[in-house]
C-alpha cells in the first residue's frame, strides 16, 4: 500500500485514526511502497497486518 | 500448464462478465483524471484497472475475499481488505460499485467466499442496501457513485432506498441478457 493511503484508513471498529509501523516498504518512483507492517488503532489499540502491500482491516473476530 | 493454486483463486473471485463491462464502460466516460475513485468490492479488480488505465483516475479498491484482494493487487489496483467501507474514511469524487445482487434462498446459499460475491439475500437488496446507507461517509458532497443494479433486484426499492439516504438515482447505463436487464445508476447527493 501507498503510505499516502494513511489519510483515508480508520479503525472499521471505532474509526479513529492509525498508526503506522512499517516492517518493510520500497522507495517507488512517487512515493513509497508500504510492503509488509502493522495498523495499530490510536483509540482501541487493535492491530490490522499489512501484508505482501494489503492492508487487512477486518476485526479480529473476522479474520479467518 | 495452469498453476493449481492460481485456478483455485480463480474460483474463489468473480471474474469478469457482462455487469462488470457495463460499470467499466459507463464509469470511464463519466471519470476525469483528477478524480478519486474507491471500487467498494473490486473483486478481481478488473474494474477499477480499467477505469485506472483509460482514465488516468486513481483508483483504490476494498474487497473482503482475502483472495479477491491479492488478484486486484496482482492487477496494479491499490486495495485495502475490509467489508464495504468499515476501514475507509475519506472523501471520494467517485465511488464504483457492482454488488452482488441475485435474490438468494438461504437454503441454497452455500458458504464460501463465491456466495460472497453473488447472494444478495432473499431480496437481492442486502449488500446493496448496506453500501447505500454508508456511500454518504465516503462520497464527496459533490460527487458521484456508480452501482450496478438488475432487474432481479427491483430497481423501484434500489432508488427508494437511495432517497431514504438523502440521494437520488439515476439510470445511466443499461444492457438486456437473458433473464434479466442490467443497469448501472448514477448516484448523487440531493442539495
Amino acid at each position: 500500500m501507498k503510505e499516502t493511503l494513511m489519510d483515508i484508513l480508520c479503525c472499521p471498529l471505532d474509526k479513529e485514526a492509525l498508526e503506522l509501523e512499517v516492517t518493510q516498504k520500497e522507495p517507488n518512483q512517487t512515493e513509497t511502497e508500504i510492503i509488509d507492517g502493522e495498523l495499530v488503532c490510536t483509540e482501541c489499540g487493535t492491530e490490522y497486518p499489512i501484508n505482501d502491500g494489503i492492508p487487512n482491516l477486518l476485526p479480529p473476530d473476522m479474520r479467518e | 500448464m495452469t498453476d493449481p493454486r492460481e485456478q483455485r483463486d480463480v474460483e474463489q473471485v468473480y471474474q469478469p462478465a457482462e455487469d462488470s463491462h457495463l460499470l467499466a464502460t459507463t464509469a470511464c466516460e463519466r471519470i476525469r483524471a483528477d478524480d478519486w475513485v474507491l471500487d467498494v468490492g473490486t473483486g478481481s479488480g478488473y474494474v477499477a484497472s480499467i477505469v485506472q488505465e483509460r482514465t488516468e483516475a486513481t483508483v483504490l479498491g476494498t474487497d473482503v475475499n482475502p483472495h479477491a484482494c491479492q488478484q486486484a493487487h496482482s492487477h496494479g489496483v491499490d486495495v485495502v481488505r475490509t467489508d464495504l467501507i468499515d476501514g475507509i474514511c475519506g472523501s471520494f469524487d467517485v465511488v464504483l460499485c457492482n454488488p452482488p445482487y441475485l435474490p438468494t434462498d438461504p437454503d441454497e446459499e452455500w458458504d464460501d467466499w463465491m456466495e460472497y460475491a453473488l447472494s444478495g439475500g432473499p431480496t437481492g437488496r442486502a449488500v446493496i442496501n448496506d453500501f447505500l446507507d454508508a456511500l454518504g461517509s465516503v462520497l464527496d458532497p459533490s460527487g458521484r457513485a456508480y452501482l450496478v443494479a438488475s432487474t432481479l433486484s427491483d430497481l423501484d426499492a434500489v432508488a427508494e432506498r437511495a432517497d431514504e439516504n438523502g440521494c437520488e438515482t439515476t439510470v445511466v447505463g443499461e444492457e438486456s441478457v437473458p433473464f434479466e436487464t442490467l443497469v448501472v445508476l448514477e448516484i448523487t447527493t440531493k442539495h
